[in-house]
């Protein structure tokens, strides 16, 4: 029990305060003071985060835990945060975003997104997800006096609403019938050869699905291209990676423990097998036909969330961390290159405007290349690394098939991601709209994604020991 | 002294020289050809010189692999493992040998982003030789999907009219054998810790641990269909005449060279190895299909009004004896089998950079819209006739000695199907021939057409070392065979025995025991 277990949310919260406070009261044009005060509480958090590493501390009585887990993702979320932020300092102020607002409301969704990973506890995973819920559709919704973006706040508003609501129904089910709130106590089966009583499978199948709509698990996946695409492109990086790796965290820590014990197993096992497989092919046969690189990265931000989702079937933890930090570097870096080609009001998102880029911008180019092939799975990038050790876990586990449905949707993927490289490098410009070039924060955070992927992808060493020796508990 | 030598990382050091090479030329500028061409071209040659180290280091006598480097990677048994034995040696120094000359090859037709074209050739040289040096089987999967990234760029971006359409056939075929292969690759991991109780990918591991026949079975038709497609074996070649057509000449020499070489490689190191039981049982039907592809491949050449789909679908015919001479499963056909591995890209090879320069010449690749060149290019002709000659299996070419010991092999295994094979010896007599009369022979199509010059200095330094090697290769076979028959035999004993579960035999006998049968 130590107040420290709180301090990385409260650096976040403070942060968040001060960046809506600056913003209202200062009245600058520009807001990096905003900007800074977030990048310092980000900086703050990650501090103590790292400072936490180990101890194993818990507050309110053990139902906010920094174990490792919670911990490596909170990393995660901070990354991710930061990342956008740095990606926005240009790309906001060009579109009328609020970059203020921007910063405060990102980092109140990153102080949800803590919450919920660090509790086992339902009602408190409950508040982490409405605090990042709320924020995250007011991020959607920030390029007011665009249409496409205040449809996508509505449309993530309302199914965020729906989930919500099963959520609740779910957890009222689930307390009914054990009377508690933890994850364990509230499942713990009515006798060993039953499994769960019917009342509590139902809450739970009903939670479950609260978290497929939130990661974009199909059939529960239909606002998200919708949403990711009318989003401000920042924005979408961080919709596509942090609520996903939360909400896979939360399953992973509800589902893991279920699906060693055999009963509740051969029922939850084909079912979210199935849900993987139908997520990693719808998303990737969706994409196929795209012709915006935007919404084309959307439904393969759905297609991996079945990728990830089979690390939860096979029970692999480190498997899914080393995924969600791979995903971050690649995702982030793919959508980083999309904002730099974007230019001043208009999106340029649609498959024609990357034409000719490999001549026009060649380390533009040559970055999203990577960041796709890593996403298609390629060696030696960090893609790669994160499937194989996803599949080898399903493999052990003995879910040949499913790894063998993984690998055939992949292939499918690889049809989309070349196409892209195909339009960049083997089609000329139509015409020579040359970008910005003055935006060193989007650079640093193309580089470092690059970076990312091609060194997790080599040389993935210490990060890898760090991850099995933190995991070896899950 | 000898120690510090025995300490140089040589196979690490020819495996990576390309890829620092690649990463040299990033920081060159661009607009500078001459100087990234150069740059690449010196790369490429230190890396022959290195390989050449390896080959004159080599014993060979062991059979085992020799040179060895094995470093922890990523744990769980993916480790960095890499060394050469006898049958891997000779397609190293393949690559390494070819990579100089199609960058040669190119010097003058590649004008458009020559930075990116020698970075990729890089690239592609570093993955080709990184599949063939891995002793894992991560590692060796690394490689082998690694280079298709540079392929699929330069034929994409340096190809011909329908290289998008190509480019992308070339890719998703390969992967969908590839990606089955590492599901196969996941189950033999998990299975081997199941028997073992410890991790490991090393490839003599697996081959040394025998697995149910059931599980053979899959995981050799996994591993069969990524190699088939490589190969190409028929019915899995389509990808193959579009992806040569529209390919630049150096993306087709070494495609053809060694890409190919990497399906029929899979089969004798691991495909066999890893799986006897399934390898035997699978055999017969496998030789049908190569023989389908030896006899389908001549024929379509035969009718081919292009000049590289005909190489291509020679190709196809070539490697479909390569690859009933491996089914065949005994030494001579092992040994001919890679023997002809090598010819194969020599002469293949050849023919491409022959092609490339008269379509330098004339931007046309029409056999008919040739006639009579050899008048206006006599050493040109001299060269092409040579390789074509050994393509066809003239003896005292290297072709000759090759096949011939493939068809010994074929022989002893199945008369039928060594009959039928023989036919390739006919067809690819008949269609290479011909194809030199219309294109060399006869009147000049057009008296006043000047741009046939005969060919020079640059042209000349691509194609001499080449014929040179083949003759060379025709006449002493033995300086190549001798460093070989350790390894395959050594290779063939395993697969024999492995079903007897006695793997304690002393392996050093066994090269005797093959000199006295």
């Amino acid at each position: 029990m130590s107040f420290m277990a709180l301090a990385p949310l409260l650096a976040v919260v403070a942060g968040a305060l001060a960046a809506l406070l600056l913003e209202a009261f200062l009245k600058r044009k520009d807001h990096e003071m905003s900007a800074t005060a977030a990048v310092l509480s980000l900086l703050a958090a990650g501090f103590f985060i790292v400072r936490s590493w180990g101890l194993e501390i818990g507050y309110f009585g053990g139902r906010l835990t920094l174990d490792p887990l919670a911990l490596l993702l909170m990393a995660v979320f901070v990354v991710v945060a930061a990342f956008v932020i740095l990606m926005s300092l240009v790309y906001a102020p060009r579109r009328d975003i609020n970059l203020g607002q921007l910063c405060g409301l990102l980092l109140l969704a990153v102080a949800g997104l803590m919450i919920m990973v660090s509790s086992t506890d339902w009602l408190v995973v409950f508040l982490g997800l409405e605090v990042l819920s709320v924020a995250s559709y007011a991020l959607t919704g920030l390029r007011r006096n665009d249409r496409a973006s205040s449809e996508a706040a509505a449309k993530y508003f309302l199914m965020g609403s729906f989930a919500g609501a099963f959520f609740v129904f779910g957890l009222a089910l689930l307390f009914g019938t054990s009377g508690a709130l933890g994850f364990a106590a509230s499942l713990r089966g009515g006798s060993a050869s039953s499994g769960l009583p019917a009342a509590s499978a139902a809450g739970l199948g009903l939670i479950i699905a609260a978290f497929f709509f939130k990661i974009a698990i199909a059939p529960f996946h239909m606002w998200a291209p919708d949403v990711y695409e009318g989003a401000p492109t920042p924005v979408t990086a961080f919709l596509t990676i942090a609520p996903k790796a939360a909400g896979l965290a939360v399953l992973f820590r509800v589902l893991a423990p279920l699906l060693d014990r055999d009963v509740a197993a051969s029922m939850l096992g084909p079912a979210v097998s199935v849900a993987a497989v139908l997520t990693m092919f719808w998303g990737n046969l969706a994409a196929l036909k795209q012709k915006s690189v935007k919404r084309l990265l959307a439904y393969s931000a759905i297609a991996h969330s079945g990728y990830l989702l089979i690390a939860i079937v096979a029970g692999d933890g480190p498997g899914l961390v080393f995924y969600v930090i791979a995903y971050l570097f690649m995702n982030a870096g793919a959508f980083g290159v999309l904002a730099a080609v974007s230019g001043q009001g208009v999106e340029r998102t649609s498959l024609a405007d990357f034409a000719g880029l490999g001549r026009r911008h060649p380390w533009l180019a040559a970055s999203l290349t990577v960041f796709l092939l890593s996403l298609a799975g390629f060696p030696p990038t960090a893609g790669f690394l994160a499937k194989f050790y996803v599949f080898s876990a399903a493999v052990a586990k003995g879910h040949v098939l499913l790894v063998v449905a993984a690998v055939l949707a992949s292939l499918i993927s690889v049809g989309y991601y070349l196409k892209v490289i195909v339009v960049m490098y083997m089609q000329d410009a139509a015409s020579e709209t040359s970008l910005e070039q003055n935006d060193p924060a989007l650079w640093l955070v193309i580089f470092l994604c690059l970076f990312g992927v091609v060194q997790l992808g080599v040389w993935p060493g210490n990060l890898l020991t760090l991850i099995r020796q933190a995991l070896t508990g899950f | 002294m000898s120690n510090l030598i025995a300490s140089i990382p040589i196979v690490s050091i020819v495996t990576f020289l390309p890829l620092a090479g690649a990463i040299l030329l990033v920081f060159i500028r661009a607009g500078s050809a001459r100087t990234v061409r150069t740059v690449a071209l010196s790369v490429s040659l230190l890396t022959f010189a290195a390989s050449l180290a390896l080959f004159f280091g080599f014993d060979g006598a062991s059979g085992l692999p020799e040179s060895v480097e094995r470093a922890s990677w990523l744990g769980r048994g993916l480790d960095y493992h890499v060394g050469v034995d006898g049958i891997s040696l000779f397609l190293v120094l393949l690559a390494a040998f070819l990579t100089p000359l199609a960058l040669l090859s190119s010097w003058r037709a590649i004008d458009d982003r020559v930075k990116e074209f020698s970075l990729f050739m890089l690239l592609l040289e570093t993955g080709m030789i990184g599949v063939f040096v891995s002793m894992n089987l991560f590692l060796f999967y690394v490689f082998w999907e690694a280079m298709l990234i540079p392929m699929y760029f330069l034929i994409g971006i340096w190809g011909g009219r329908r290289r998008v359409y190509a480019t992308m056939k070339f890719v998703l075929f390969t992967m969908f054998g590839s990606l089955l292969m590492l599901v196969a690759i996941l189950v033999l991991h998990a299975a081997h810790y199941r028997a073992t109780g410890s991790y490991s990918l090393t490839i003599a591991d697996l081959a040394a641990t025998s697995f149910a026949p059931g599980l053979q079975t899959w995981l050799f038709l996994a591993f069969a269909l990524a190699f088939a497609v490589k190969v190409p074996l028929f019915p899995l070649h389509t990808w193959l005449p579009d992806a040569h057509v529209e390919a630049p000449t150096a993306g087709s020499v070494l495609l053809a060279a060694v890409l190919l070489k990497m399906g029929a490689y899979g089969f004798v190191r691991l495909g066999l190895p890893l799986f006897p039981q399934a390898a035997a049982a699978f055999a017969p039907a496998l030789s049908i299909l190569a023989v389908i592809g030896i006899i389908y491949g001549g024929l379509m050449a035969l009718a081919q009004k292009d000049m590289k789909s005909l190489v291509a679908y020679s190709s196809v015919s070539h490697m479909g004896l390569i690859m009933l001479a491996v089914f065949s499963l005994n030494f001579e056909a092992m040994e001919g089998a890679l023997y002809q591995m090598l010819n194969h890209g020599l002469s293949t090879g050849a023919l491409f950079l022959c092609v490339g320069v008269l379509y330098e010449r004339t931007h046309t690749r029409l056999i008919a819209d040739y006639g009579g060149a050899a008048a206006r290019m006599p050493v040109f002709a001299g060269l092409f006739l040579t390789a074509m000659l050994a393509s066809a299996g003239l003896p005292g070419l290297n072709g000759f000695v090759g096949e011939i010991l493939c068809f010994f092999g074929i022989f002893a295994a199945n008369k039928v199907l060594a009959a039928l094979a023989v036919s390739t010896v006919i067809l690819s007599a008949a269609y290479l021939l011909w194809l030199y009369r219309r294109v060399m022979q006869g009147p000049l199509k057009d008296p006043g057409d000047t741009r046939l010059r005969d060919i020079g200095g640059r042209e000349l330094a691509c194609l001499v070392p080449v014929v040179v090697l083949i003759v060379f290769m025709g006449l002493f076979p033995g300086t190549f065979l001798k460093k070989m028959d350790a390894a395959v035999s050594r290779s063939i004993d395993a697969i024999k025995n492995k079903p007897a579960a006695a793997m304690t035999l002393d392996r050093a006998a066994r090269p005797t025991a093959r000199l006295e049968r």
